[in-house]
């Protein structure tokens, strides 16, 4: 078994990270990986036709919080599937347009459950980890606003919970 | 002796501070508030010390009563009427937008 959590400014390197999740362990048949990336046009939500440059994107954390619940939900995944690995790596500080922000990879026996953790992992990162992006466009910074529909995503997983504790 | 009292004292008294902590947009309302809160024996909640930092900045105040922002003591969630006291972290967390 093995597990990777890692909140770092420097990027990852996803060919490392898929070689670390192969070796997981013996029984590994499946591995998913999901790369998230800085896009280049940040969407105004209030008006749909509105699209700008983003110049930088800054991620900030809370230090030992995030990491524990990172933590949290890694342990959570390994409650509801039996998974033989799992890597999350999640960057912080200043990132460019392009820029990969997050890597989760799942290896699992079969796929059903490599994917099904992978989703889970995300949509529980995305609404319970304690990250906040702050959005350079055009010269002009701001926070950005959650999303109903990350709320939306992780709430699907509350009715199924399998949770051992 | 006297200096190890002092140094005591100083332990001591630094305990005694609420460290608050504002993340994300919040940090933008709170540039000019205090930073931290004396204890004073009593315990205190984060429902008063938002309180006593709305007297301080009436945009911040607004900001922390939105019903998305969290409150973490020493980096645990906590509810608003949570105790806190003693060289506590009190962390007030805006909704999280990293992925």
């Amino acid at each position: 078994m093995s597990v990777l959590m890692s909140i770092q400014e420097d990027d990852f390197d996803i060919g490392v990270e898929h070689q670390r999740l192969k070796s997981a362990g013996n029984g590994v048949g499946a591995i998913v990986t999901f790369t998230g990336l800085v896009r280049e046009f940040e969407s105004d939500p209030k008006s749909a036709d509105f699209q700008a440059n983003l110049s930088t994107l800054t991620l900030e954390y809370y230090p030992e919080m995030t990491e524990q619940l990172l933590a949290e939900i890694i342990q959570q995944s390994f409650d509801r599937w039996p998974l033989v690995g799992v890597s999350v790596v999640h960057r912080v500080g200043s990132l460019k347009p392009n820029d990969q922000i997050v890597f989760v990879g799942v290896a699992s026996e079969h796929r059903q459950e490599a994917f099904q953790a992978a989703q889970f992992l995300m949509d529980y990162l995305k609404t319970r980890a304690t990250f906040w992006k702050k959005i350079e466009v055009d010269g002009e910074s701001h926070w950005a606003e959650a999303k109903v529909s990350d709320n939306v995503a992780a709430a699907k997983w509350e009715g199924e919970n399998v949770e051992k504790c | 002796m006297v200096n190890l009292e002092i140094g005591k004292q100083l332990i001591q008294g630094h305990k005694k501070l609420i460290n608050l902590l504002f993340f994300g947009r919040l940090g933008e309302f709170a540039q000019d508030v205090s930073q931290s809160y004396e204890c004073s024996g009593e315990s205190m909640t984060p429902l008063a010390i938002r309180e006593k930092l709305t007297l301080e900045s009436e945009a911040l105040g607004q900001e922390l009563s939105e019903p998305q922002v969290l409150v973490a003591v020493n980096k645990m969630i906590v509810k608003w009427d949570h105790d806190v006291c003693d060289g506590d972290e009190l962390a007030f967390l805006p909704p999280v937008t990293g992925g």
